[in-house]
């Protein structure tokens, strides 16, 4: 147990050493978890829409269709930027993209309010971004509501006998994020995607670098520290641990602070759901590893990943609409949980009690993603190397030979 | 002899190509497989049935016809009925529901008696998509309770249908979405990231074929090869690519229009066509970033980066108008900006090809100045620096 314990430490001050001679590995530790939070939460920062241009096709041309298109105006939503003389006008400037929307108040609207019959309003939309498309609706909506709230007290009035227009009043009260921006819905789901996501690329790229040694020395690593596999693998996630320690603290405590997203996590909860994180994302790095041949091609491997992983944590399309396939699929990440228990705590104030499921499935991936690093040093790449021993030991130079045949040559 | 050059460039690219089984497993594995994860996800096409709890605290004939009608809507389903408030925070806290509908004592009495009470519906913005949903369906159904009372009063004194009709909705508003009549939300998700996601493929897969030459040192050969004609270099190198990731781009796009059904309502040859230029413009962009820095890490950590946050950029989900101007404008910087205008113009509102002349120029724009500032990838070819 003392050699174990005293092998897990020279793994993981060897690894720390790596880590820090490394400028690529220090750019993904570091850097990235510096740089792509900020950046992320600048390209959201603006939370809501405001103004969204949109023309209006007047043909009532009375008081009651002006009055309709300045509200519409008014509205924080949208902005009428012309009244176009008829449809075409209209359509070739949303061709255009000069708007996103087009408002048409028939040539009857105020002669059938007027007779207590029904107007008609025809709103077009440009479908390309749903948030444009909700943000239309809402002001159409709320503006023909409103309006046609005051025609109805004046026509009920006199029959009803001074009964309020509403009998029951409804309010909606948003929880969790209470500017219902967009940024804090998302960035929240983001940041921890950011830490799991560098963290790949970093150990993917670490063990690119010792595969290359090994390809240049004849399958031996000079700089790999002799370890069982189960002290190598613990060894490097306590280095990770340790590395991650400040990037953690930095993208789940301070960016939420720099931009003013919600921030109801107590700091201690935090870590306490980004420990079992780290840990499970540390070995599910150390069993995807194998797939790394060379340095760069981590950049390959690894980063379309985050596009797939952010859609599994249920970000833009929720979880419990995701058929059972995907939605067990998004149980196996580390991102899903996390997100979705840090996205609780901060937003919704939960606690750690509040999210032990999320919290427990975190602690059971460690297990499962350091039983998979285990088979694959052990059955794949400790394989692997010895194989390339023995190669070089019949030829020496076998290793790059087969680095010049992949290039094209011979 | 340029006929040689031109044959021996070609050769030494395609057979990298082939050697290399990575290039088949991102080429053409991967792109297919992100494409049909992604439109596999969202197949549903609308969120329905968002997970809600109610609160009761009337429990009267009122209220609880309220909630059967709530219940009825396909945007909530209510999953679990609380006693008080403080039981549904919870709930919403532990994420098992997005949001709660909240009736106060007295309401039926208060509603008679015409005290106006007011209902509130809790909605966590946690989760965007869903709280649209909710949104939608508990303001539907506040506004249907109040036209059932009135309608109520209205008919005690004789009135007919059609009038209270027009006395309780002065104004009918209709909204034609032409191009999305379903309002499907893989319609519009799956176009704009899909392509985005293959873009980012390319940009990587270039950027490390480029790479790797002068990573190994062999970038000599590969311009003596092409007769130190860099233009004749690249091409050699990344055509084979072309050839094959526009083949796969046209399987992309079969699978998006033909098996998931979004949207073509153009003619398709405007798509097709958009592919290949799609295929070099990133290409192209790819080169534009080793000219700048011609180095393995650098140049790739530059594509990976831009490739990430051109999702953000490119203003698929948060409009351009709502984005600060700088980030507006690096958007544009991107070739799949311009993809996805001209596939919003062309596939989904199936406008005339001229208000989209602009961008397939642009694509193609991608693939021309590259090839002004190649002198420094040249340079740095005949004098490959290693920098891991």
């Amino acid at each position: 147990m003392k050699q174990w314990l005293l092998e897990v430490y020279r793994v993981w001050w060897r690894e720390f050493r790596l880590v820090l001679r490394d400028e690529g590995v220090v750019i993904f530790f570091f850097a990235v978890c510096a740089v792509y939070p900020v950046l992320y939460s600048l390209i959201y920062n603006t939370e809501v829409e405001r103004d969204e241009p949109i023309v209006v096709v007047d043909d009532c041309r009375t008081q009651l269709s002006r009055q309709l298109t300045r509200r519409l105006d008014a509205t924080p939503e949208v902005s009428v930027v012309s009244i176009a003389a008829n449809m075409q006008e209209a359509r070739e400037l949303m061709h255009r993209k000069k708007c996103y929307a087009i408002v048409y108040l028939p040539r009857d609207l105020s002669q059938a309010v007027g007779s207590q019959r029904q107007g008609h309003v025809s709103v077009y939309c440009d479908m390309s971004v749903m948030l444009r498309y909700k943000n239309m609706l809402m002001a159409v909506t709320n503006v023909t509501q409103a309006m046609g709230a005051e025609t109805m007290h004046h026509a009920v009035e006199p029959v009803l006998g001074g009964a309020p227009a509403t009998v029951v009043e409804s309010r909606q009260v948003p929880i969790g994020n209470t500017g219902m921006g967009i940024a804090s819905a998302i960035l929240l789901f983001v940041l921890p995607l950011v830490l799991q996501q560098s963290m790949l690329l970093g150990i993917g790229m670490l063990h690119g670098g010792s595969i290359e040694r090994r390809r240049r020395n004849r399958g031996y690593d000079p700089m790999e520290e002799r370890a069982c596999v189960s002290a190598t693998l613990f060894g490097k996630m306590m280095c990770h641990q340790v590395v991650y320690v400040l990037p953690v603290i930095y993208v789940l405590y301070f960016t939420p602070m720099m931009f003013d997203f919600p921030q109801n996590a107590h700091l201690l909860h935090t870590l306490a759901l980004a420990v079992p994180f780290i840990i499970a994302v540390s070995f599910m790095g150390q069993t995807l590893q194998a797939f790394v041949n060379e340095r760069e091609s981590v950049f390959l491997l690894f980063a379309f990943t985050s596009v797939i992983f952010v859609f599994l944590t249920g970000v833009s399309w929720p979880r419990f609409e995701m058929s059972r396939f995907w939605y067990t699929i998004g149980d196996c990440v580390p991102s899903t949980w996390m997100c979705n228990g840090y996205v609780l705590m901060q937003s919704t104030g939960a606690t750690l009690a509040q999210i032990a499921h999320p919290l427990k499935m975190l602690w059971l991936q460690c297990g499962v993603m350091y039983v998979l690093a285990y088979c694959v040093e052990r059955f794949v790449s400790r394989r692997r190397y010895r194989a390339w021993q023995q190669s070089s030991r019949e030829d020496a130079n076998a290793l790059q030979r087969y680095d010049l045949v992949k290039n094209g040559i011979g | 002899m340029i006929g040689r050059y031109i044959a021996e460039s070609f050769k030494r690219g395609t057979v990298q190509l082939v050697r290399r089984p990575m290039y088949f497993l991102m080429m053409v594995i991967v792109p297919l497989f992100g494409a049909w994860v992604l439109m596999d996800l969202m197949d549903e096409g609308g969120i329905h049935r968002v997970p809600v709890a109610v609160v009761d605290r009337d429990d009267s004939n009122l209220s609880r016809s309220l909630l059967r009608t709530l219940d009825g809507f396909q945007q909530v389903s209510i999953t679990h009925h609380c006693k008080d408030f403080n039981e549904a925070k919870l709930l919403v806290q532990s994420g098992d529901i997005y949001g709660f509908y909240y009736i106060p004592d007295g309401l039926e009495e208060r509603a008679l008696g015409g005290h106006q009470p007011v209902v509130s519906y809790y909605v966590s913005y946690a989760y965007y998509a869903p709280a649209s949903m909710q949104y939608k369906g508990f303001k539907t159904i506040s506004l249907l309770s109040n036209a059932g009372v009135v309608r109520t009063m209205l008919r005690t004194v004789g009135l007919r249908d059609q009038a209270i009709a027009a006395k309780l909705q002065p104004y009918a508003t209709h909204v034609h979405t032409p191009a999305n009549p379903w309002l499907n939300y893989n319609y519009y998700l799956s176009t704009s990231f899909v392509p985005c996601l293959f873009a980012l493929i390319v940009l990587l897969i270039t950027a490390f074929t480029l790479g790797s030459e002068l990573k190994s040192g062999l970038c000599r050969q590969w311009l003596a090869a092409a007769g130190d004609n860099m233009v004749l270099a690249l091409a050699g190198k990344l055509i084979p690519h072309t050839v094959l990731l526009t083949a796969v781009g046209w399987l992309m796009q079969w699978m998006m229009y033909r098996v998931y059904d979004v949207p073509l309502n153009c003619n398709p040859w405007h798509m097709l066509l958009a592919m290949p230029l799609l295929v070099m413009a990133n290409q192209g962009f790819a080169v534009l970033m080793f000219c700048f820095t011609p180095n393995f890490r650098f140049g790739s950590t530059l594509c990976t980066l831009m490739g990430m946050l051109s999702f953000s950029f490119c203003a698929f989900s948060l409009p351009e108008e709502a984005m600060y101007p700088w980030v507006q404008a690096i958007g544009y910087v991107m070739p799949i900006k311009y993809y996805f205008l001209l596939s919003v113009d062309q596939a989904l509102n199936g406008i005339d090809l001229y208000y989209s002349r602009v961008y397939y120029a642009v694509l193609l724009g991608y693939v021309v100045v590259p090839l002004l500032l190649s002198w420094r990838l040249k340079h740095e070819c005949m004098n490959p620096v290693y920098v891991p």
